[in-house]
């Protein structure tokens, strides 16, 4: 067996109380790794075509990685795919919660939960004993009582009220970890499932075990090291990045009509770390710990990040950070996708505000928040169209020029007029508005320690295109996507920092070598048959001791277009098309600051070239030679499908 | 007058948010900063990254870049998050 994986997957039908329990094929294990990667390849095989997502026909997919659970530094990630109910596209989720290393104990690389249960019930896993539980008594309850009442010591998936009431942006939550987007919740909901809990004792055997033991040591010296990583991450949470966003025009204000709130310092991470912070939290063996614990009214809890703090502050003109404290442990009770929530209340705020709709929400005002979070978790009044999400109440109320979502996923904490090649990913991405699918490359346009210039459009469909191969790779390997901040090591921040030139020579190579790093990508693996500098990407290594396989630079490029291409051809066949790759006119017609001529995003410029170096025809249809050169079937090929009604029954309700 | 903010560990190593400035451009303003506020302060400083009105000093004229009376240059450290 591969070093890392657990040899077997878990499938489980809610419907017929019936488990299947099967190797996946090494090849599709090679081509595909683990996590998103993986999650998107069984989505496309087991899915039947145009699914409803919150039937029983919907996959509810959680997959991990090999460097799960292997002791590796900020890689015990786990992964939910859907297809989502708030968009109709392929929907992947990552958590850091310990679900994922849990369910690799029980001896499962991966979970696969088809059909809908009678009634509420929970799965449990306890290695090869599984059954499918009476959840009477967990329904109804918070995410928080549903952890305290299910057994001490396993892994735990669980929802809200939010999620069994079928908000189309709920949310899954292991530990004090959120699986936020897209509505992953809904579609445990709507199989009236209210929790999975797994355990086990076994261990995660890697391939290499000096090497590997060697290599994660350096990698969290190196990250201990890094200024970002070793520093102001642990220091000031992701929320440090309020105030740099709000200086580069980039923090989304008034529902993304502005790129500044002036009382930004208020809500930022160093006030959370100055008037708040009890100490810091993070996913299970990670040496950054980015999460926040805080003190809030006596009561010790989970602090908000920057997506929350955003869109929940700034975007709806809040600047009291105690309320946003408040509203953020509220939702995640209740099992709520903060990004989709702050949208929504800022859509509403504005159509209120326009008469195109009645509420009491009102921007700059904290009251009536806190209710109105709550009547969207249980469906009351406005709070039932609410929970329908932002496209769906631009298309009931009007003003679709400010519903500020892609693909009907509203858009996350960043402000693309002030980085056009963000807003060139958000197009794109394959989830929707989403900033990691959409590569993040606003890092290398306006927050980050190097950047490009953020409204020029030269070279941002190839920075995209390297962002986004980069980090869907790295999530595939199991790793935070924190992990790729490295990739601009401490020594090339301070160079660029000193030196006009070097600083002028690296942005140019950026810039003008980023539609050439584009085309590059499109190189196969062969021609880079090289690991990465092990000092930015030092994953790669680890991830070829665990499994034993070597692993290039080119075979991590590959690894990532593949997954970007099997993301695209599932949302063909669920009926997307290039005209669902666009933005809200907001952003692409409005000018952000009379001031600055080029603050909207010039997505027509960018998206052709976007298609063309992705080996995509102008429709954005990936060519076939592109999906052969990525060894990408179209055919399903995994054996056992789920429509295959083989299998163990096992005790249920 | 410049105003000059300073942000996460750089305000910590400076112990305070801001400061006023009649510095005429980057350059000085870095020199004056420096002298305020000691070496730990000047170690972090040579990671930073300058703005001035929101503007990176990379696409201006680097730290010669010439500061004029209401100017904002905000000096942040390499941050990460998300
Ligand atoms: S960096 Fe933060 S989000 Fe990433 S694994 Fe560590 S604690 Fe979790």
């Amino acid at each position: 067996m591969i070093g890392g994986y657990m040899g077997k997957v878990l499938e489980v039908d809610l419907a017929s109380n019936r488990v299947k329990k099967y190797a996946l094929p090494d090849r599709m294990l090679e081509l595909y790794v683990g996590n998103k990667g993986l999650g998107a390849r069984l989505l496309y095989d087991l899915l039947p075509p145009s699914a409803d997502p919150l039937t029983e026909k919907n996959v509810f997919i959680v997959t991990t990685a090999p460097l799960t659970g292997s002791g590796a530094p900020s890689s015990n990630r786990f992964n939910i795919t859907t297809k989502s109910p708030l968009t109709g596209a392929i929907v992947n989720s990552n958590c850091g919660g310990d679900f994922g290393i849990h369910l690799k104990r029980a001896g499962y690389d991966a979970l696969i939960i088809t059909g809908k249960a009678r009634r509420p019930v929970y799965l449990k896993v306890d290695g090869d004993d599984v059954s499918i539980e009476d959840a009477a008594e967990l329904w109804g309850l918070d995410t928080q009582k549903t952890q305290e009442k299910l057994p001490a010591g396993t892994g735990k998936i669980v929802i809200g009220p939010a999620g069994e009431n079928l908000v189309k942006f709920a949310s899954v939550i292991s530990e004090e970890r959120v699986a936020a987007r897209g509505g992953v919740g809904a579609v445990m909901g709507s199989k009236n499932l209210k929790a999975v809990i797994a355990g086990g004792d076994q261990k995660v055997r890697v391939a290499h075990e000096e090497k590997f033991k060697n290599t994660c040591k350096k990698w969290r010296e190196l990250s201990r090291r890094h200024p970002a990583t070793g520093e102001e991450l642990p220091r000031y949470g992701t929320a440090a990045f309020v105030n740099k966003c709000n200086a580069t025009y980039t923090l989304p204000t008034r529902n993304f009509r502005y790129g500044t709130f002036s009382e930004a310092d208020a809500v930022s991470g160093e006030t959370l770390a100055e008037k708040y912070l009890v100490k810091n939290i993070g996913c299970r063996g990670c040496p950054v710990a980015c999460g926040r614990q805080v003190e809030l009214n006596g009561k010790k809890i989970k602090g908000p990040e920057y997506e929350t703090v955003g869109l929940l502050g700034p975007n709806i003109m809040n600047a009291d950070l105690s309320a946003i404290i408040e509203f953020n442990y509220q939702a995640d009770l209740l099992g709520l996708d903060t990004i989709s929530l702050g949208n929504t209340l800022g859509f509403v705020m504005e159509a209120g505000e326009k008469g195109l709709l009645i509420t009491d929400l009102a921007f700059g005002k904290t009251s009536g928040i806190s209710r109105a979070i709550e009547d969207i978790a249980y469906r009351r009044g406005l709070g039932d169209d609410m929970a329908e999400g932002v496209r769906f109440l631009s298309k009931k109320y009007g003003g679709e020029e400010f519903a500020i979502h892609v693909k009907g996923l509203e858009i996350a904490s960043y402000e693309p007029r002030g980085a056009v090649g963000q807003g060139l990913g958000y197009a794109i991405a394959s989830r929707g508005g989403c900033h990691i699918a959409a590569g993040y490359p606003i890092y290398l346009e306006a927050n980050g320690p190097i950047t490009v210039d953020p409204h020029s459009t030269i070279g941002k469909p190839g920075l995209v295109i390297l962002n986004q191969t980069t980090m869907e790779a790295v999530s595939s390997l199991g790793c935070c996507i924190f992990t790729v901040y490295m990739f601009l090591p401490r020594q090339l921040i301070e160079i660029n920092a000193r030196s006009r030139f070097v600083s002028k020579m690296i942005r140019s190579g950026f810039l003008y070598g980023g539609n050439l790093i584009g085309r590059a990508l499109s190189l196969p693996a062969w021609t880079l048959p090289v690991p990465p500098p092990f000092f930015m990407l030092p994953q790669v290594k680890a991830h070829a001791h665990c499994t034993g396989r070597r692993f290039t630079l080119g075979r991590l490029m590959e690894l990532g277009k593949r997954v970007v291409n099997m993301d695209r051809i599932f949302n063909l066949r669920e009926g997307l098309t290039a005209a669902d790759d666009t933005l809200p006119a907001r952003l692409t017609e409005e000018l952000q600051r009379s001031e600055e001529p080029n603050s909207r995003v010039p997505l027509a410029k960018m998206l052709p070239k976007y298609y063309q170096f992705r080996g995509w025809s102008s429709d954005g249809v990936p060519r076939s030679k592109t999906l052969k050169a990525l060894s990408i079937e179209q055919e399903p090929s995994l054996p056992g499908a789920a429509a295959d009604s083989s299998g163990a029954a096992i005790a249920g309700n | 007058m410049v105003e000059v903010k300073l942000y996460a560990s750089l305000r910590a190593a400076a112990g305070e948010k801001r400061f006023l400035t009649e510095a005429s451009s980057v350059k000085a303003l870095l020199r004056e900063a420096k002298e305020r506020y000691g070496n730990e302060f000047a170690a972090k400083l040579k990671l930073a990254t300058i703005l001035v009105n929101g503007k990176n000093i990379a696409h201006l004229k680097w730290k010669n870049t010439r500061l004029q009376d209401g100017d904002v240059v905000s000096i942040f450290p390499p941050l990460a998050g998300g």
